[in-house]
């Protein structure tokens, strides 16, 4: 287990992503970006002090505590109207016709420049997903090849075992060749053995038999074929 | 607990990614729905150790700008609310000067 995994979990703990897609799968309560901020009212009071005002005063109840309130402070003297005030009061009446008059274009172009950022945000993640998607895809047409050299590996196969088959029948004939010119030799060597003994015997036997024949015998033959030979013409006569 | 450290209840394989305006201990009653009685017992349990209370404001702070400034159409009344707080903030501060300034003796 001395994968390179295993090192970076003991160094990242992988809790804190396993927990993550858990939450989301879960939909619990994980933060999510609001759309729009919280309501105020003057521009900044939030609407929440005026709810807490509403179920027992009403609706001009908060607003007649806050008026009530600086009167109050004012008539005292607790905020003290000195220099400074006047300057705030101008700048506050500078800072609402500001608001006023320019707010709606500001608005308009940050909500547009916030809806474009989030446009080529959103468009890099679905073009980063659909390049994984279509790599997924590929990979798995490359699988669905790989499938078909398996096939072709077993042509290839059936193809060699042929080859074998072919190659084994050729040696085998050739053997069956080789066999029969040997003995085809052989038997070509006993006839010629034989023929020449027959030969050798056949000069030796007439070569006996006309040594054996005397002068004798020879005329006697002689005389006996001519008497043979007169009495054949005296019968064809 | 050192410097940077999450809190010591947070876990990541409980509460997901960690959200700093949340309080991960044990909830007590909300401030708002404590019986005036119970006030006392109530701010007797309070953690009041300084991390606890940098902890309480560090949460709030961050309440507040997940709920005005975070937004995706976020206005300009987070700017108004800081101005006002600023100016109250440093209103106090200086009202041992301001107080000299006083138009009237009598009220």
């Amino acid at each position: 287990m001395l994968s390179r995994a295993a090192i970076l979990s003991v160094q990242r703990p992988m809790g804190a992503m396993a927990a993550r897609a858990a939450a989301t799968a879960a939909g619990s309560d994980r933060p999510v970006r609001p759309e729009h901020p919280g309501k105020v009212r003057l521009g900044f009071i939030p609407e929440e002090w005026f709810q807490f005002f509403y179920n027992k005063t009403g609706v001009t109840g908060p607003y007649t505590f806050g008026v009530g309130l600086i009167t109050y402070l004012c008539s005292k003297e607790i905020y003290v109207m000195e220099h400074e005030y006047y300057s705030g009061l101008s700048l506050a009446i500078m800072a609402i016709v500001a608001v006023k008059k320019l707010g709606p274009a500001a608005a308009k172009w940050a909500d547009g420049e916030i809806d474009r950022i989030e446009a080529e945000w959103k468009q890099g993640r679905e073009d980063e997903l659909k390049t994984l998607q279509e790599s997924i895809e590929a990979e798995k047409k490359e699988q669905w090849r790989a499938e078909g050299s398996l096939l072709l590996m077993d042509a290839k196969k059936e193809n060699v075992a042929l080859q074998l088959e072919a190659a084994f029948r050729e040696r085998a004939m050739n053997v069956y060749n080789e066999v029969k010119r040997r003995l085809d030799y052989q038997v070509e060597c006993r006839h010629i053995e034989r023929r020449l003994n027959q030969k050798h015997m056949v000069d030796w036997i007439v070569k006996n038999v006309m040594a054996s024949i005397t002068p004798q015998q020879e005329k006697e033959t002689l005389n006996k074929c001519i008497a043979d030979l007169s009495a054949l013409a005296a019968r064809s006569k | 607990m050192a410097f940077g450290d999450y809190p010591a209840e947070y876990n990541p394989k409980v509460h997901g990614p960690y959200d700093p305006a949340r309080y991960y201990g044990k909830a007590d009653v909300p401030f708002g729905q404590v019986k005036l009685g119970e006030l006392g017992a109530w701010f007797g349990r309070r953690n009041k150790t300084p991390s606890a209370i940098a902890g309480a404001f560090s949460r709030a702070w961050w309440r507040w700008n997940h709920k005005y400034v975070q937004p995706k159409r976020a206005g300009i009344a987070p700017f108004f609310q800081l101005t006002a707080a600023a100016m109250t903030f440093f209103y106090a501060i200086n009202y041992g000067k301001m107080r000299h300034h006083r138009n009237y003796k009598y009220h």
